[in-house]
């Protein structure tokens, strides 16, 4: 493909001459060239990880040094509360659990090329339902209790799925942006749920919704954590199994990758976007019905906590590959434990999310670097007077494409 | 329902539909070019932060926008260079910026949550044409930046679908390889419409901490960054749809503080038993049942999407 000895396409040439003027005010400059390498880095996605965590401290050392802070000293208590002590690894695992669980909601959609940028609003949806079974069904014995709740938690993630995964399937509608608006029409919901008709009478002037019966929450398992941690564990686990030892996990690889090879192997397209991005729902539901029994005493707008966006980039960082995510969750419910931390120094928790970010923008951009070499390359093909394209092997004429066999294929 | 109440109302409904036309225009510029901005909410938290920060170091709030379109335009060329120059993922790299202006704007604007800013926009009351009832304080007693709006989305019309350059930039949106091969280059235009777009988000926070909000705290933007996405689809993509939607969301966004406070009965019901929150959630919903509506349109005519929006470009990859 990208073969510098290629000979250039002769059809080709008489398109440069079309528009020569135009296009003479960016002619003769150097630019860079992206050119795929041929020797792999092993562990690829791991190195550009480390590397944007490298990148992301870095930065925000830069940042707490320019706002007055000691960074060594911001750096020491996230890590001492984060990872200092099996207290502090209780309160990481506590957050990683939410990520991870979006994280797998998104990557499961997204081992087909699929985004499930709504995340974040089938949680709320998924505790939504949850709370609203646990308030109808209060005297049911713990157990079964919380069962029925994370039953409810996958329905109400796939009930705010179901249009989206239609509209994907059988209309070509762009998941990445039915997905994200119900996000905000979920958080809505309950925030509507709040001041109206779930509204606790004994919360007087405070728009509170009722508390859940005090059976249903989560037995602990060690310091903070609750079983909701085994539950994402065993799930990373299942997903690991079906996606890359099962015939189905394999469909839905190729589906994504390569949808013709898919048609002409007679799977069925359609029904294998409406698995994905249902299973994808019920997961991302199933993880809010988890923070809410594992975590929350009550229904609240904010439950949801951002988890759902997390997710994404926690899935897209581990290449929406199950022990990845399970190693980022882990790394960002770190940071997120951290940020909350060092508020007693005086600093504010945003750094948490700045860093976050950080990670992924170093590891997005390192991630390319070693997949790619970078040239320099002067343009040809535009010769000055003449209308015919010069002889001679070009380097930088071989047709260009679209790549319109990309995964991120929309269909807006 | 008094009159003061409505001129109110639709006074607000202006004033919302230039902050998220604002946003909406530069999302527009940048989707036609063929790059997604999921970061347009965090671009509007970065330019309200610094542009009011910067007004109040200089007094001038002319000043803090301009300082707050730089901003944006500086934010919007890490997505260039992450999805445009490296061919990384759109989506990713729009949703970190999100996530990261928003925690950045956090960090740098803590000291100025409590300021009260001095140097806000004031009304422009034109001559002999505010006074007039109703039209006047709606139409011609806004703030400079309402006008601004308008002429800036005349100008984006004018450039898309009038010049060459528009040209160039509508085909990198429909298919990057063909407009690489007529001798454009697709990364210089594709950045150039994501920092033209950030400029606009930038300009757009500001509006909102040196305006409407004239303030700044940590959840200032409230999703409207999310309402300029959806505009977007809402207007199909050009201008002047694009304007007719964002009075419509503004008109939403403008009643839900206002209309539990509405003495006003349509057929025996009772306008203010309306939720504000579920007045909140018309925006998107209308925007998915657009998007549902022009997907069955497109088997017979073409989808007014950009083709190959969300598709990175690398000429040596096919």
């Amino acid at each position: 493909m990208t073969d510098p000895g290629a000979a250039p396409e002769p059809t080709h040439a008489p398109l440069h001459t079309v528009s020569r003027g135009r296009a003479r005010w960016h002619r003769g400059l150097m630019r860079p060239v992206l050119q795929r390498r041929a020797d792999v880095v092993p562990a690829a996605q791991a190195v550009a990880f480390v590397i944007g965590i490298a990148v992301a401290l870095i930065a925000g050392a830069l940042l707490l040094l320019a706002a007055g802070n000691d960074p060594a000293q911001v750096y020491g208590r996230m890590v001492d509360s984060s990872l200092g002590g099996i207290n502090s690894i209780s309160r990481t695992l506590l957050r990683a659990t939410p990520l991870a669980l979006a994280g797998l909601a998104v990557a499961v959609a997204g081992s087909m090329g699929l985004w499930n940028i709504g995340a974040e609003g089938q949680m709320m949806a998924g505790a939504t339902v949850a709370a609203g079974f646990a308030m109808s069904a209060g005297d049911l014995p713990g157990p079964l209790l919380i069962v029925l709740m994370l039953i409810a938690g996958a329905v109400g993630g796939v009930v705010l799925m179901v249009g989206p995964a239609l509209a994907r399937a059988y209309l070509g509608v762009s998941e990445i942006i039915t997905t994200l608006m119900l996000v905000e029409v979920s958080i809505r919901i309950v925030e509507w749920l709040e001041t109206g008709p779930w509204k606790d009478p004994e919360s007087q002037g405070f728009a509170l919704i009722e508390p859940l019966p005090d059976q249903a929450s989560l037995p602990g398992l060690f310091g903070r954590t609750h079983v909701g941690a085994l539950f994402a564990v065993a799930l990373l686990v299942a997903f690991w199994l079906a996606v890359s030892r099962t015939a189905w996990g394999y469909e839905l690889r190729m589906a994504g990758s390569s949808p013709a090879t898919a048609r002409y192997a007679g799977i069925s397209l359609q029904r294998k976007v409406l698995a994905a991005l249902l299973l994808s729902g019920a997961l991302a539901g199933l993880a809010g019905a988890i923070e809410l029994t594992g975590t929350a005493t009550r229904l609240d707008p904010g439950l949801s906590n951002g988890y759902g966006f997390a997710g994404i980039i926690v899935a897209a960082l581990a290449l929406m590959r199950p022990s990845g995510v399970a190693a980022v969750a882990f790394v960002f419910g770190a940071v997120q434990v951290g940020g909350q931390s060092i508020q007693t120094l005086g600093v504010t928790s945003s750094i948490a999310t700045i860093l976050q970010a950080m990670i992924l923008i170093g590891a997005l951009v390192a991630a390319v670097l070693l997949n790619y070499r970078v040239r320099w390359v002067r343009p040809v093909g535009h010769p000055p007077e003449e209308a015919a394209p010069p002889a001679g092997p070009a380097l930088d004429r071989t047709p260009p494409s679209d790549g319109s066999s990309n995964p991120e294929a929309s269909g807006v | 329902m008094s009159e003061a109440a409505v001129v109110g109302l639709l006074v607000a409904t202006v004033q919302f539909a230039t902050l998220v036309y604002l946003a909406g225009l530069g999302e527009l510029i940048a989707e036609r070019s063929g790059v997604l901005n999921l970061g347009v909410e965090g671009m509007m938290a970065m330019g309200a932060v610094s542009g009011f920060m910067m007004a109040l170091a200089t007094d001038r709030p002319w000043i803090g926008f301009a300082f707050a379109a730089l901003v944006g335009m500086a934010v919007a060329g890490v997505h260039a260079l992450v999805s445009v120059v490296m061919g990384a993922g759109q989506v990713v790299s729009g949703l970190a910026i999100t996530i990261g202006g928003l925690g950045f704007a956090a960090f740098i604007g803590q000291d100025a949550v409590r300021e009260r800013a001095d140097a806000v926009f004031t009304d422009l009351g034109i001559a002999g044409l505010a006074d007039i009832r109703w039209v006047g304080p709606i139409l011609f007693n806004q703030p400079p930046v309402v006008y601004l709006a308008g002429l800036l989305g005349i100008a984006a019309w004018f450039v898309l679908n009038r010049t060459r350059l528009g040209l160039a930039l509508r085909a990198v949106g429909e298919s990057a390889s063909t407009t690489d091969s007529v001798g454009h280059s697709v990364t210089l235009l594709r950045s150039g419409a994501v920092l033209i777009g950030g400029a606009f988000a930038g300009a757009a926070g500001a509006f909102l901490s040196l305006y409407m909000a004239a303030g700044w705290t940590e959840g200032l933007i409230a999703g409207r960054g999310w309402i300029a996405v959806a505009l977007v689809i809402f207007g199909a993509w050009r201008p002047g749809r694009l304007a007719a939607g964002s009075l419509l969301f503004g008109f939403t966004l403008a009643l839900q503080p206002r209309v539990q406070t509405f003495d006003l009965s349509i057929f025996g019901f009772e306008i203010n038993t309306i939720s504000p929150a579920l007045l909140g959630i018309l925006p998107f919903l209308l925007t998915v049942v657009v998007l549902i509506a022009i997907s069955f349109r497109a088997r017979h005519r073409p989808s007014p999407a950009p083709a190959a929006l969300t598709l990175p470009y690398r000429r040596e990859e096919r």
